[in-house]
Formats: structure tokens, sequence, C-alpha cells
């Protein structure tokens, strides 16, 4: 019923994919698999017209057609239901169902009593009435699914939708997904979860650099395989002469609302990666070690907020940069001091020369470019950004840094002179925890990799890797195989 | 954008409104032959320093991201403590301290509503604003405060070295803003909670107690323009200061400080200060009607957010 033709999309230079076939039928679940990077969401961000293709085509019902925007993939029947969901959070169910599609004038009992049926469709058993804020994220998924079905979609696209949920929304979910296939509609399936991936789908398209590696039915394959066709590729490991003591500098106890008790211990000039699909708990092992949620301890005193983490030796580099890492307003200079500013100032008054010298240190360090401390952070590249966020880490000058996601969004070149300092670093006896949904980035700087699934450690793998292995493990492929 | 272009886009937004006051003024002096003489220049100097006194406090809390609306009000209570206490015999200086120290104390009172609380601080400072006003008609049942001790009038009137003392007292204060903001850790905290707070958090910055220091500095402000105001009057009104809070904000704004927070300084409000100050100075002495001149002050905020607006959209 639907198929997409040799669609390739170049983002200015860069390919993001090249020459993908994608054909989906009718009453069928197509799992759509790679690693980050691969294309998965731009391929789909393409059918649902979110983006126009560089060049192929897509034929829909038998007809050629060519998105030039949500609304009009949405009129043709193809809805897709985003990883961060697009409700309106202060707005009932119901106003939420029909958003965009509301007359002028809304009248509110006729909206109840659609909302009603629409919401019957998914088994949702809540009052229309109540704002969407209000109800679990488990329950918005399928209020966002139902609003789909508002629009009578015939195809729907769901990118990554149980990265939030618990395994029994979960299940919920798969019961309702299943339902909607024999009714007809046809679903694409985004995941990095393999076990569900062979639970829900029928067919299963792999995608590598933005290619088309193959498409399997199901049945017919095991996780081994799809694995295989995911990473396709060896990866070096990082050449730094493993100099670790086995000294056990800090001990942790972490635990949080469903993540398990847990004791990690690291070591000096040790490499750990955390790996993850995402809302496995990789991130939130992060900042709950770092005192930001949750609970955690050092060699069992506890760890209340930054600044205490700080204080013993820990320093965070957030995810997120521009929302929790850096100011963008301020120079590189005052980003730089805002994890030490009482080093950098006797009595409360700052020292121009020290605060001047931290800045240079870490710019010349981490190669900021361009090397002007005076520089705001907003005018530089999002490699550079990083670098800074990251230098703001290190100018606290800890015993353990905490990683999350380092080089998200980074260039090649900046990632490779990030790898180099961290390193050489951890060859200085700096104890680092990365997290990453990077494979290779973690195959490239670890000594050895926690594995995280549903919340809690599942398996802790020691270098050297074999990639395949990575990869199976954080899927769950190995589970399933 | 090449390196050059930023440049002098860095170099307008930096230089750019003093430029654009030594062009008021040169039009100015121009369109009038009383405007460019000394005593006119000093009494727009005296006519700015209560508001750029408590402009200067604003100032702190709007880098913060913060916004302290109940300063005019805040100013009237203070003002009439400080004189009943110094009327009814408190040698005048120990009241002026006093006033100094209670005019902190309730900023920091709204501090910690705002920092500690979680509550909005328009919403809080909106209380400030009706609650220290009804203190003030409270504490004098409505009446002003006369018969004050030679000192204020001396802060009011009095010259040094041919500068009228609130001019004196206004650049003392500049200078210790400055010096707060620019060349302390705690400056630079709370730069780096306008600039962003989660960030600031995760650096380890004490967020809520930086947060509710700089509401206490804004009351301090606003405390130091009631003595002054009090001196320039020789009294104390219950009734004084109203919509100060918003020619405070109009100062900062107009002086570039964003009013999402960590961009801006103190001499930008010193800036705006002497463009609002120098525009009603000139539109009086070319007698323009004071409903026009309203009309006019309202449109230079709007222009300068304007500005401000395009100079910065561009940056990604």
């Amino acid at each position: 019923m639907l198929e997409m033709r040799g669609i390739g999309k170049r983002f200015g230079g860069v390919v993001a994919l090249r020459d993908v076939d994608f054909e989906l039928r009718a009453g069928e679940v197509h799992a759509l698999v790679g690693e980050n990077g691969a294309g998965k969401s731009t391929l789909m961000k393409i059918l649902s017209g979110v983006q126009p293709p560089s060049e192929g085509e897509i034929v829909f019902e038998g007809r050629p057609v060519a998105f030039r925007g949500v609304h009009e993939a949405q009129a043709a029947g193809i809805a897709m239901v985003y990883q961060e969901l697009a409700l309106v959070p202060h707005l009932s169910v119901a106003e939420n169902l029909f958003l965009g599609r509301l007359r002028p004038l809304v009248r509110h009992r006729e909206l109840v009593e659609r909302s009603g049926e629409l919401l019957a469709e998914v088994e949702l058993d809540v009052d229309p009435r109540r704002t969407v804020a209000s109800l679990p994220i488990g329950e918005q998924q399928l209020v966002e699914i139902a609003k789909a079905l508002g629009r009578r979609s015939r195809v729907l696209v769901l990118d990554e939708p149980t990265a939030a949920l618990s395994s029994q929304e979960s299940d919920r979910l798969f019961a309702i997904l299943r339902r909607l296939r024999q009714g007809g509609t046809s679903l694409v399936y985004i995941s990095h979860r393999l076990e569900e991936v062979f639970a829900l789908a029928d067919r299963v398209t792999v995608l590598r650099d933005g290619g088309r590696v193959a498409t399997h039915v199901l049945a017919e394959v095991d996780g081994e395989r799809i694995v295989r066709d995911m990473v396709g590729r060896e990866v070096a490991r990082f050449g730094r002469a493993s100099t670790r003591r086995e000294t056990v500098r800090a001990r942790f106890d972490y635990g949080g609302a469903d993540l398990a008790r847990n004791q990690l211990t690291l070591h000096e000039g040790e490499v750990t990666g955390v790996a993850g699909v995402a809302g496995s708990g990789r991130s939130r092992l992060c900042r709950t070690l770092y005192g930001a949620e949750g609970e955690a301890s050092l060699d069992d005193v506890p760890v209340r907020s930054p600044r205490a983490a700080l204080e013993r030796g820990l320093a965070y580099v957030p995810e997120d940069r521009k929302g929790e890492g850096l100011s963008l307003v301020a120079s590189v200079q005052a980003n730089l001091a805002h994890a030490v500013l009482p080093r950098l100032s006797r009595v409360g008054l700052m020292r121009p020369g020290a605060e001047r010298a931290n800045a240079m240190t870490w710019t010349r360090r981490l190669g900021i470019r361009p090397p002007d401390p005076e520089r705001e952070v907003a005018t530089l590249s999002g490699g550079n950004q990083q670098k800074v966020v990251v230098g703001k880490g290190l100018a606290a000058e800890p015993r353990v840094l905490l990683m999350d996601e380092p080089t998200r969004g980074v260039d090649v070149g900046a990632r490779t002179e990030l790898y180099e300092v961290l390193d050489d670093l951890a060859g200085r006896g700096l104890s680092l925890l990365l997290a990453s949904s990077d494979t290779d980035e973690l195959i490239q700087l670890c000594d050895r990799i926690l594995v995280f699934r549903h919340g809690a450690v599942a398996t802790i793998l020691h270098a050297p890797f074999d990639r395949e292995e990575v990869v199976a493990h954080v899927t769950g492929a190995r589970a399933v195989a | 954008m090449s390196p050059a272009r930023v440049r002098w886009r860095e170099l307008l937004a930096r230089f750019g409104l003093v430029l654009a006051l030594l062009a008021l003024i040169l039009a100015l002096s121009l369109l009038s032959d009383r405007f460019l003489s000394v005593p006119n220049l000093l009494n727009v100097l005296r006519q700015i320093s209560i508001n750029a006194l408590i402009a200067f406090g604003m100032t702190a809390v709007i880098l913060g991201r913060g916004i302290d609306l109940s300063v005019g009000s805040l100013l009237a209570y203070v003002g009439v403590v400080t004189a009943t206490l110094a009327v009814s015999g408190l040698p005048a200086w120990l009241a002026i301290v006093a006033g100094l120290a209670l005019g902190a104390t309730l900023g920091a009172l709204s501090g910690l509503f705002v920092a500690y609380a979680g509550i909005a601080p328009f919403i809080v400072t909106l209380a400030g604003l009706t609650i220290f006003r009804g203190m003030a008609l409270a504490f004098t049942d409505g009446r002003p405060v006369t018969g004050l001790p030679p000192l204020f009038a001396e802060i009011g009137y009095g010259t040094f070295l041919g500068l009228p003392m609130p001019v004196w007292i206004l650049l003392a204060f500049l200078v210790l803003t400055r010096l707060l903001l620019r060349h302390t850790a705690l400056g630079r905290a709370i730069y780096a909670i306008g600039g962003n707070e989660e960030a600031a958090r995760l650096a380890g910055i004490p967020v809520r107690r930086v947060t509710a220091f700089t509401y206490a500095f804004s009351g301090f402000a606003a405390a130091l323009a009631a003595v002054v105001l009090t001196g320039r009057l020789n009294s104390a009104q219950p009734t004084a200061g109203v919509m100060f809070e918003l020619d405070a904000i109009a100062a900062v704004v107009v002086g570039g400080t964003s009013l999402f927070g960590g961009r801006g300084g103190v001499f930008g409000t010193l800036v705006g200060a002497l463009i609002i100050g120098v525009i009603n100075n000139g539109m009086n002495l070319l007698n323009v009607p004071s409903f026009y001149q309203q009309i006019v002050k309202g449109g230079v905020i709007l222009a300068a957010l304007l500005i401000d607006r395009i100079l910065t959209a561009r940056r990604t």
C-alpha cells in the first residue's frame, strides 16, 4: 500500500540517506532498526511530511505523493507518534484529541462523547475531561495514538514508543497495536529493543549509515543476524596503554524510583562505559551519582546535591548542553569558571589572573575554536560548545568525571580531539564514567561497559570488546536469541 | 556571519547605547539653548539619581532572571520608618542605617519566597507592592512625616566639590554595584543563574541563596533611594514612589540588560536612566505637555527593546 523508492536526503554536504527503498503492506507491523545516525528518523520524517526528500519518490495507495507538510500527510492518512509527545499538557484529553480541528465554538459535550469512542479504541478508560498532564506517561502515549486514529490514519509511525514506559505499559501498548494491525492499520515501528521487534513486528528493515542493508521476515531470522546487519564493521580500540591501578577510589551506592539498588566501584585511570537504550537508566545513573536526582552515596556518605558531589571530587558533563550545560549568553571564560568560582576568588573577589589562566588552560587543552575566551558561547559551533561543557567539568579537577553523551552532535574532528584529551586524562589517573548511545565511542575508550536494561545493570562487559556482542546486549538480542 | 560582522555587531551592542545618548544630547542642545549648560546637566543627574539607584538594584535582580515590582512601595515604607525613627530622637545617621537594613531585610523576604518557595517573582513582588504600600500608609496613618533633622536636607540639597550629594551617592553605588556584579564570585553566580539556572545548579552554584540575595540587594537599593528622596522632599511621604518600579525596569531594559537574564550590566542601566532622564528634561525645556511626554517615554522603551532584539536575534 505504501512504497518509498530510492529515497535520498542531504543536509548541506552531509548525506543522511541514500537510495533507500522501504515498503509497507496493509495490516503489517514493519520494524525499522539501526544504530544512532543510521537514518531511521530522517526516513520517517520524510514519510510523515516533516521534510521533503532530496531524491526518490513515495507511492501511497497506487498514487505518487509529495507531502508539503505534516498536515498533508495527515490528511492522506499517515500519522507519526513522536518520542517526545506532541500533546498540550494543560488541555483536556478531549481537546488534545481534536487539536487543530476544533470548531471556533467548542461544543464540549459532543467533544467528550466523540473522545470516548476514540479512547475505547485504544482501551483507555479515562475521563476525557481530565488534563493530559494528570495522566501517567504510558496513558499519554495512548492518547497520542488515539489522536492519530481520530484522523483516520491508515499508517501509523511510532518512534521508540516504549522508551519511557514500564514493562506493563509496554505490554498493554503491544496488545493495542496488534489489534490495530488486525483492523488493517499499517504500523512502522522504530525501536532499539530487538526483543520488542521480535514480539511485535512481521518484517524488519535494517538501516546503516543512511543506507538500507536488508529487509527480513522476522520469522526467518534471529537477533544475531539483525545485529550483524546493524553493525557491519569493526572498530579499533583507542590506543591507550592500560596503566590503570586497581585502587578503589570511589564507591557508589545508587538507588532510585525504578533504578535497582546497585553498587559500582570506580578505579583510578579507568574508563567505565554505560550503555543502554533510551530509558534504560543510562542517563539517570550519571544524574543520580552527581546528586542531581534520586539518592546516591559515595564511600558510604550520601551525596545530596551537585555542589556536594563537586566538593567530593565529582564533575558532570550533562547530555543536554544547551538546557543544562551552558549559559549561552555568557563568555567561554565565564562558563569555564562557573563550577570553580570558589577556587577562582579570594574573600569573594574574583582573581582576574586566575580566571583568565583557567580559561586559557582549557581553551588550549581542548582546542576550543576560536581560541578567544571572551567569545560568547552562543556564537561557537556545536562541537566547540561541547568542548566548553567538558572543560567546565574538567576545570573542577575532579577525581571522577561523569559524562552523558559527550559527543552527541559533535563533528568527527572535534570528537577525535575530545577522545585524545579524555584518554590522556585517564592515563593520568582520572576515573571516567561514560554514558553513551554510541557503541563505537564506548568500544574505543572504555575498559569495561555496564549494559543497562530496564533500569538495572544487565551485563558487564570487559575490554577487548566484540562489537556485535555489545550491540546484542544493548538491544536485548542476547536475551532473544 | 563573517568575523568582521560579528565584531561590528558586538561593538554596536556595546556602545550603541552611549551613541544614542550622545545623539540625543546633540539633538536637544540644538533644539534648546538652555539644555547644554552645567546647571541643567547637573539638574538632570540629580533628577535621575533616585530612579538610577533603584534601577541599579533592579539590574542585579533582572540579570538573575527575576523582576522586582515591590521597590516603589518598599521605598515609601522605608522612607516613613527612617524618618519616624529620626524624628523620634534616634541619631539621624543611625536611623538611616536602620532604614537601609530594613530595606535589605524586606527585599530578602521577597527573595526567600521566590527562591525557596518557588513562587514566580512577578507574583511575589506584586504582593510586596501592595503589602509595603499598605504598611507605609498604616504606619503613618496616611500622613507625611516632617520635621526631620538637618542631615536629610544635607543629603538632598548639599554639594561636595561642586556636585550635588545625590549624584555622589549615585556614583558611589554605581561603583559598588559594578564591583559586585563584575568582580565578585557572587556577581558571576548571578550572571550564571540568569544565563541558565539548571546549568548553574549543576555547576554547584548555590542558586537559591544567590537568587534571594539579588532581592535583598534590590531592597537595599530602594532603601538608599528612599533616603535620598526623603532628603529631597525634606519629609517622608507614604504615597511616595508610586510607579517607580516601572521607571527602574525601563532604565534597566533601555540600558540593554536582557529581561531573560544573564546579559547586561549596571553601566548600561546608568545610560538607560540617563536617556530617560535627558528625554524628560528635554521635553520639559521644549514645553511638551506631560501627556505627550508619557507617550514618548513608552515609545523609547519599545524602540530600545526592538533594537536589542534585532541585535541579538541573529545569534544562534
